[in-house]
């Protein structure tokens, strides 16, 4: 399918690269699916791109290339709406803010990272309890290479 | 919006499996007690809006070109 976007124009996705979001990214209740555009070149960034409004769109990264401490837990019945949960198949992703006058001043919102299971190509984004920050400025911490560590995700049985 | 007055320890239900009690009411401060399903999302009001309010900041992020992007992945490792 051709999907229309008003930052990237028309953009051909096949039907099975769609990332289902049912609750939405909070605050866009109504885009519940989203395609994440990728750079052929080795950069962290990648688009987050709606199906449903065009002129919807994150920037995303792992954290994991800038911050290769950040660990999160979740419940499991938290995500219960991504499907059947193999933790192997789970990512992270945080969406950045990129200020249009100086980009340099670009802010990850660690504290409502955004879960996939790309085992059924969904996605939720959680709300922590721990005290992580909205906007937190982004300083490379770590070689590059260790953006490939992953499991940054814990599954917990029971949160409360 | 539905008001209804509480003493400590009394609660309220909401829908078949959401309890909300009263635990401790101390200089203007109230203290709730939360029973819900895991999968019922609880956040203080003001968490919800800081990332209803970013995600929106988010949004507005014009496009970026690639030759852009790979100058800020530089900028972030010189910051290092």
């Amino acid at each position: 399918m051709i999907i229309h976007s008003t930052r990237f124009g028309d953009i051909e996705c096949p039907e099975e690269k769609i990332l289902k979001i049912p609750s939405g990214i909070i605050g866009f209740p109504s885009s519940t699916r989203y395609l994440v555009l990728d750079h052929d070149r080795d950069v962290p960034f990648k688009w987050l791109q709606s199906l449903d409004q065009e002129e919807l769109a994150f920037v995303i990264v792992d954290p994991v290339w800038f911050k290769p401490d950040y660990r999160v837990t979740i419940a499991l019945d938290e995500i219960m709406e991504l499907g059947r949960v193999d933790e192997r198949d789970l990512v992270l992703f945080v969406i950045l803010t990129i200020p249009s006058d100086d980009p340099s001043r670009m802010t990850a919102n660690l504290r409502g990272p955004v879960i996939v299971n790309a085992g059924t190509r969904t996605a939720k984004q959680v709300i922590l309890r721990d005290e992580f920050p909205t906007r937190a400025p982004v300083r490379h911490e770590a070689p590059m290479l260790q953006a490939s560590a992953g499991h940054s995700i814990s599954l917990v049985e029971c949160h409360r | 919006m539905l008001v209804l007055t509480r003493k400590i320890t009394e609660g309220i239900t909401i829908g078949p499996n959401i309890r909300v009690i009263v635990l401790e009411i101390k200089g203007g401060q109230v203290r709730l007690g939360i029973e819900a399903p895991h999968a019922v999302p609880v956040h203080r009001d003001e968490v919800y809006a800081r990332i209803l309010e970013e995600n929106q900041q988010a949004a507005r992020t014009d496009a970026v070109t690639l030759p852009s992007f790979m100058q800020l992945q530089d900028l972030v490792k010189k910051k290092a």
